[in-house]
């Protein structure tokens, strides 16, 4: 067996063991980053945000995530009237 | 004696029901301690002010001069704080930065959420306490002591109870970023690719920032070496019961009462039933704090009747 061939079925063999880890840590990581936008965007969800001052300011460093986060939870249409992604 | 407490601390916060006289209090003992070489700011944290009307000057959202000892470092310098103005300027700073950070496209979606957070319930009230910070890092700067001269009662004890809730609730976003943080290099580690460092540097850069402050103030407030809390009122059955309450709420939160103020009791020699009756009701009243007692002052406005009120505060030499 070609040295080539060999490291072909190491990666393959790496994928089988590693690949559903790292979907799993994946979902993990974008569940935290919904929480999050979640907690950002919540006066225009419609939920009162007694924070709404701070979270104002974190808001321009979640925004472009907004059309991928909106698609995700199940919303073909952003839900937002006057924020137009899509 | 409520002077010497006052002038072994930094910041000092008055308060109490509204219209008992706080303002002219909180002015009289600025006065006091200007008198013995202090340098003293005086903030009004009261939507309705009345500082500049007291002092006859136009006071700002800014340090303006009140009172100068002729001879010598004692001053008065006054502050009343414009909530209104310190969103505008926070969501302006905010709407550059999204100007800057995002496409286009969505600078007007940006604009619009931005004046929904103007009109967000909490808004207001965070202002509030963003300008309290900034007067006390002021304060602590360049004065001996700062005086708040507080909203009434309900307003002040919810103010004085934020920086611990924002400590929290930075921390808790924090924790998030965190996590998140771990998943993602954990992802990378196994081989996966999402670069998002970028941002993730800049949000947990904010939330840094906001809780150093947070937790300054909140240490700030702990600490009754460096700050008291003087409770205002008159000596009717309303705003004693209410004073009682005030004085449970600041244990609960951890302040340090340093002196309660029966204010403007009644002349003996002119109203000499009404004075018993006032004598009475404050006679049993423990609040855990030492009591002190100032006269009625006809025509609270101006320096001779703040310097009429100053005298009842300074003992006879």
């Amino acid at each position: 067996m070609s040295s080539s061939r060999w490291a072909a079925f190491l990666r393959g063999l790496n994928e089988f063991y590693a690949g559903p880890y790292r979907a799993t840590l994946a979902r993990a990581q974008r569940d935290e980053d919904d929480h999050f936008m979640l907690v950002v965007l919540a006066e225009s969800l419609g939920v009162p945000d007694p924070a709404a001052y701070h979270t104002v300011e974190l808001l321009p460093a979640v925004y472009e995530d907004f059309h991928a986060w909106h698609t995700r939870i199940g919303m073909d249409r952003s839900p937002l009237d006057h924020i137009s992604c899509c | 004696m409520l002077l010497t407490d006052i002038a072994r601390r930094r910041v000092i916060f008055v308060g109490g029901k509204g219209g008992v006289g706080k303002t002219s209090l909180t002015s009289a003992l600025a006065l006091a301690r200007a008198r013995q070489g202090a340098r003293v700011l005086v903030v009004s944290t009261d939507p309705a002010h009345n500082l500049g009307h007291l002092w006859q000057r136009a006071v700002g959202n800014s340090a303006t001069l009140l009172w100068a000892a002729g001879d010598g470092p004692g001053r008065v310098d006054g502050i009343e704080i414009d909530p209104a103005a310190t969103v505008d300027r926070h969501l302006a700073a905010v709407s550059e930065t999204m100007t800057r950070m995002l496409p286009d496209r969505l600078h007007r979606a940006a604009r619009a959420h931005l004046e929904q957070a103007r009109d967000a319930p909490g808004t207001h009230e965070s202002a509030v306490l963003e300008r309290v910070a900034e007067t006390l890092e002021l304060g602590l700067d360049r004065y001996d002591l700062v005086l708040f001269d507080t909203a009434p009662s309900g307003h002040t004890l919810h103010l004085l109870a934020m920086p611990e809730r924002m400590t929290g609730w930075t921390e808790q976003l924090l924790a998030n970023r965190d996590r998140s943080e771990r998943f993602r290099s954990a992802y990378g580690a196994l081989g996966g690719t999402k670069d998002t460092s970028d941002r993730d540097a800049e949000l947990r850069r904010m939330l840094l920032r906001r809780r150093a402050r947070f937790s300054l103030i909140r240490d700030l407030l702990d600490d009754g070496d460096r700050t008291g809390f003087v409770l205002v009122f008159v000596a009717e059955p309303v705003p004693i019961a209410e004073s009682i309450e005030v004085a449970a709420s600041l244990r609960d939160l951890g302040i340090v009462l340093i002196g309660a103020v029966a204010n403007r009791l009644s002349p003996a020699d002119l109203m000499p039933l009404r004075r018993a009756r006032e004598n009475t009701l404050i006679a049993d009243l423990s609040l855990g704090a030492p009591l002190t007692r100032i006269p009625l002052v006809d025509e609270v406005v101006g320096l001779p009747a703040l310097e009429a009120i100053a005298a009842e505060l300074t003992p006879a030499p």
